[in-house]
């Protein structure tokens, strides 16, 4: 396996992206589909987390609040008012300083804050605010905060906007698209014009083929799985484990896009298996967008091994502490199909020089 | 390993998909700076052959050597050294012709890859940032030929390389065939085309069935299977043509052309000798386009 050779394969194929439609296709679907989601359902035209802060006495921190860009801060002057206002979602959060709490914290004292968050709220504004309040509190007592924060939802806490609750669609279309299709088109592509012959009379491997092409998938999967969150803003929670988990279902998916562009007989072939096998494969995000149906038939499929991760960690906040056997299966499903990719190829070599 | 061991050593190679037996047992040489025509029909194990030597299939019977080294399993450093020329114009045709060889070269790791002289070589250079799609037949096959020779081959693997083409394009392929074997290079040339394997081969070789039917010189197997002779077409009257054809081979063949020279109204005279075709249809009973 000479891993050069398998880079200028990918390379000529990120060289010829731009005059490939199903490239260009690949990489503006989620963008689109991110974009509109934002602009219908999310806070693409209403871009500000909407704060209230009820302030007892303790104006410094009311002030700064007011004085920090990209949040809108409103004084509300009863807490109960505030709480309620949460409740119904006028703001996506709200803070209630104590009278005593400036006179606490200047002490030495160990003061609590109540900050309040809609459960109607973006999973993007709730992080932002709740990062904003801990970095006002910061900034007013020295490096770290001396408070203790309690967080408490109000309102529908299983309630989840609909912004974020398409997400997944567009996490999927973003890796399987990318990762899946790209490769089983680009190798099916080369199968039919026959231009895979003149590759593997070179010393080229079929295997540095597939590394290759896999590489393109697994590379724009995970580039496009996190620029649709970005766009999303729901990378802001533990990205690095948010991309890991885009990276194992990139190349997961990138080994079935090598299998299937193998196996198929002509592009026809491919769209009809994309088809058949996107019902199975698009399964888990059906039922994250309705949690009430059973969750255990999800698991039935490969994809829900990255999928439902990555969803609950860039909007659940949980973390990858959770999901160490969704990890695991996702890795040794990795293994089985590249086991498989392995036996394909060789197959495909073989009817490649009988078919020529 | 000297040099004078042949390019490619084939003994007994045999190939079958699936049950059916495409080739049985070939066996054949070709030395440097030599061309070397393999004739026959479609589906006469030509291309089986071939793709037997560059290795994109594994005989299942028989020994390969090419360039001294074993054919058999993993053929990367014979690959190295090889040109292969196919018959389908598999280029990439969203690419450019520059961009074309110098992938190609970057595949041999030939680094830095220069494309202008060979794109020179094929009449091509002023085209060469175009994209291959709007190339003609002819264009696409004289790049096919250069992309060929980008790592300066020991050994040629032709398909049908002027098949189709115009006249011009098929003498610039032809005039790269010998410039590679007077540089030292082994050509293999498949074809159908008798004419251009007479032409151009130091020896040809014709397959019919998966099987070696005959091997030699153009020359010597027109030589021993064909007849030579002299057609000579003279006026019996005012609108009247007499023909007359003279077997060589005949004990007073010399004095028969004398005489009709001296005593008919000649209007024209030929030598006459077979074809490959003739050859081939002598062997195998059948013709080439059969």
């Amino acid at each position: 396996m000479n891993l050069g050779r398998a880079w200028r394969i990918s390379a000529r194929e990120f060289r010829l992206g731009p005059r490939s439609p199903i490239f260009v296709y690949a990489i503006l679907l989620p963008i689109v589909m991110s974009l509109l989601i934002s602009a219908v359902f999310g806070d693409l035209l209403d871009p500000n987390p909407r704060l209230a802060i009820s302030d007892q006495g303790y104006t410094e921190l009311t002030d700064a609040a007011e004085g920090m860009e990209g949040i809108a801060v409103t004084r509300v002057d009863k807490p109960g008012d505030l709480r309620e206002a949460v409740e119904a979602h006028d703001f996506d959060a709200g803070l209630v300083l104590a009278p005593d709490f400036g006179r606490a914290l200047s002490s030495g004292g160990d003061p609590e804050l109540e900050f309040y968050v809609s459960g109607s709220s973006l999973a993007s504004d709730r992080v932002l605010l709740a990062a904003a309040a801990t970095d006002l509190v910061a900034g007013a007592a020295g490096e770290s905060a001396p408070v203790a924060i309690s967080v408490v939802p109000v309102g529908d806490e299983d309630f989840v906007p609909i912004g974020d609750r398409l997400l997944p669609i567009v996490i999927f279309y973003a890796v399987v698209i990318a990762a899946l299709f790209l490769p089983a088109s680009s190798i099916l592509d080369e199968r039919e014009k026959h231009t895979l012959d003149a590759v593997l009379v070179t010393p080229t491997r079929m295997s540095e083929v597939l590394v290759g092409k896999g590489l393109l998938g697994v590379i724009m999967g995970v580039l496009l799985g996190v620029v649709s969150l970005a766009l999303n803003q729901a990378l802001a929670n533990r990205p690095l484990e948010v991309m890991l988990f885009l990276l194992v279902g990139s190349i997961m998916m990138a080994e079935i896009g090598l299998i299937l562009g193998s196996l198929v007989k002509d592009a026809n072939s491919l769209y009809t298996a994309i088809k058949g096998a996107g019902v199975f494969i698009a399964l888990p995000v059906v039922f994250i967008i309705w949690p009430t149906l059973p969750q255990w038939i999800p698991k039935l499929t490969p994809t829900y091994y990255f999928l439902q991760p990555v969803y609950d960690i860039a909007i659940s906040g949980m973390s990858l502490t959770d999901f160490w056997v969704e990890l695991a299966v996702a890795c040794a499903l990795c293994v089985a199909f590249g086991l498989l990719v392995s036996a394909v190829g060789r197959r495909a070599e073989i009817r490649l020089a009988w078919a020529a | 390993m000297a040099d004078t061991a042949p390019a490619i050593d084939v003994d007994g190679i045999s190939y079958s998909y699936g049950d059916t037996l495409a080739v049985r047992g070939v066996s054949l040489q070709v030395e440097p700076g030599e061309i070397f025509g393999l004739l026959g029909p479609n589906g006469a194990g030509k291309s089986t052959t071939v793709k037997m030597l560059t290795g994109q299939l594994q005989p299942s019977a028989g020994m390969i050597r090419v360039l001294g080294m074993d054919g058999s399993g993993d053929n990367a450093e014979i690959q190295a050294r090889i040109g292969v020329c196919f018959e389908e114009k598999n280029l990439y045709s969203a690419m450019t012709a520059v961009e074309n060889l110098k992938f190609f070269a970057s595949l041999f790791g030939i680094r830095p890859f220069d494309p202008m002289p060979l794109l020179e070589r094929v009449d091509l250079a002023a085209r060469g940032d175009d994209k291959v799609g709007d190339y003609s037949k002819g264009m696409r096959q004289r790049l096919m030929m250069a992309r060929a020779l980008v790592n300066q081959p020991d050994v040629l693997f032709l398909d049908e390389p002027t098949d189709g083409l115009d006249p011009v394009s098929a003498r610039t392929i032809q005039g790269m065939i010998r410039e590679e074997a007077a540089g030292g290079a082994a050509v293999l040339l498949t074809t159908h085309d008798m004419w251009e394997a007479d032409s151009l081969s130091d020896r040809v070789a014709f397959i019919n069935q998966g099987e070696i039917l005959a091997l030699d010189a153009p020359e010597t197997l027109k030589l021993q299977h064909g007849q030579r002779s002299v057609r000579i077409r003279a006026r019996r009257g005012p609108n009247e043509v007499e023909e007359l054809v003279i077997p060589l081979e005949g004990a007073d063949a010399a004095g028969e052309v004398q005489r009709a020279i001296a005593e008919l109204d000649l209007l024209t005279i030929h030598t006459e000798e077979a074809t490959l075709e003739d050859v081939f249809v002598a062997y195998a009973g059948r013709g080439l386009d059969a």
